[in-house]
């Protein structure tokens, strides 16, 4: 088993079988709880407000989604420096490249089982919708870039910032600034510079294609243009990470 | 200050009435509106509906500028209403530069139904040079309501979910 995978499989199993990972899950499994006890408690929803109802529950798992891959990519750099166990695995006869992409695959894998957790709850409150595959098969694709990317970020604040509580503050900040297009209403969007904001932020472009896809019913493929973005932001956070992590190495 | 708003009413349908019948093509246009015989008898919400609307020039002369558009009103008692196509159709209106005498403009009005109710659908048509507006027969049609989001599927994992995951908590805690 090489270097890379072992570290993958440690910080997987710290994320998910450990007590802290597993209350990650619960709060996560809360939130979904009750946004799909809240629906049902409503009679009033036309079959468009289900579409929407799914819309909302996408977006709400990507914004999750990102906030716990920020948190964990922080805390897998500056948490293990501020625990002291960071110098000694960079002493490690392993190549820093094969270290970060350990801690990466430790990222991927709490994403793709929170992706796993939320299917069940979109099932539960779309199946009678619309576009229902094709709004999990849009999570996945556009999710995943966006999700991974705030995780690769995290690693770059925790590399390059001396203590995990500042990184933690600029993540967060960063993260609630990009979400914003889950709060500002469409007419805000529309101004010239809530157009800009649109073109390059990646949760734009992932809530975009969710929009497109489940409440417009358009086409996955015609999704290019937001996949591009959610990919730029990805490949520009993967070589970020790497540089902060390589600086934090020598 | 003397008027009351049934003046306002009687002006306006004056107004109307001489703006329909004062028109010089008046009538020579007619519109048909049919249900499309594939719809379901009885449909419910998400089911797909159609119907064809045939629009024809009666008058002597072409019709240009052509302008013909679907109206969706929800009629049942206590939810009076005109619809927003928007959530409905994507096919809302269709244009044609002229349509010769005798000539006919058939299309299909496709519809997916959003919310339960009953409903009435017209076409409307007005060209260019003519002021009168020319109305299809009303279709009326009634839209059967759909469980939305369902308890029996949302309470099994609202609740299961959790309780596992906090079961799984529990034990690692415990065994930690």
């Amino acid at each position: 088993m090489s270097p890379a995978t072992l570290i993958t499989r440690k910080e997987a199993g710290d994320l998910l079988l450990s007590v802290r990972g597993l209350a990650w899950l619960l709060a996560v499994a809360a939130v979904l709880s009750a946004f799909g006890l809240l629906l049902v408690s409503n009679t009033e929803l036309s079959l468009l407000d289900n579409a929407q109802v799914v819309y909302d529950m996408v977006a709400i798992v990507t914004a999750l989604g990102s906030l716990l891959a920020l948190v964990i990519g922080i805390d897998t750099v500056g948490g293990e420096r501020e625990r002291g166990s960071l110098v000694p695995l960079l002493l490690t006869p392993v190549a820093r490249d094969g270290i970060l992409a350990g801690k990466l695959g430790g990222i991927a894998i709490a994403w793709a089982v929170m992706y796993a957790l939320a299917l069940p709850y979109l099932w539960a409150v779309g199946s009678t919708g619309q576009n229902l595959a094709m709004g999990m098969l849009t999570l996945g694709l556009l999710g995943t870039p966006v999700v991974l990317g705030f995780g690769f970020f995290g690693m770059a604040l925790g590399a390059g910032l001396s203590s995990t509580r500042p990184a933690l503050l600029a993540g967060l900040i960063a993260l609630m600034l990009s979400a914003s297009p889950l709060v500002l209403g469409p007419s805000l969007r529309q101004a010239a510079i809530g157009r800009a904001f649109d073109a390059v932020n990646p949760f734009s472009a992932a809530v975009n294609a969710y929009d497109a896809v489940i409440i417009d019913s358009q086409a996955v493929l015609a999704q290019a243009s937001h996949l591009a973005v959610a990919l730029g932001w990805f490949a520009l956070m993967l070589w970020l990470a790497r540089a902060s992590f390589r600086r934090l190495a020598r | 200050m003397g008027r009351t708003p049934t003046a306002f009413v009687a002006i306006a349908l004056v107004a109307l009435i001489g703006l329909t019948g004062g028109a010089p093509r008046a009538g020579t246009l007619a519109v048909d509106l049919t249900p499309a015989p594939g719809n379901p008898a009885s449909p419910r919400m998400g089911d797909q509906l159609s119907f064809h609307s045939v629009i024809r020039n009666n008058g002597p002369a072409a019709a240009d500028g052509l302008i013909a558009w679907l109206s969706l009103v929800r009629i049942d008692r206590g939810h009076e209403q005109p619809v927003d196509l928007e959530d409905w159709s994507a096919h809302k209106a269709v244009t044609a530069v002229a349509l010769p005498s005798g000539g006919t403009i058939e299309t299909d009005w496709p519809m997916r139904l959003i919310q339960d109710g009953i409903y009435r659908v017209i076409v409307s048509v007005i060209s260019r040079d003519g002021t009168a507006l020319t109305p299809s027969p009303p279709v009326d049609f009634s839209v059967r309501p759909k469980p939305v989001v369902e308890s029996r599927r949302v309470l099994p994992v609202a609740f299961g979910l959790p309780l596992v995951l906090g079961g799984v908590l529990l034990w690692r805690h415990r065994g930690a």
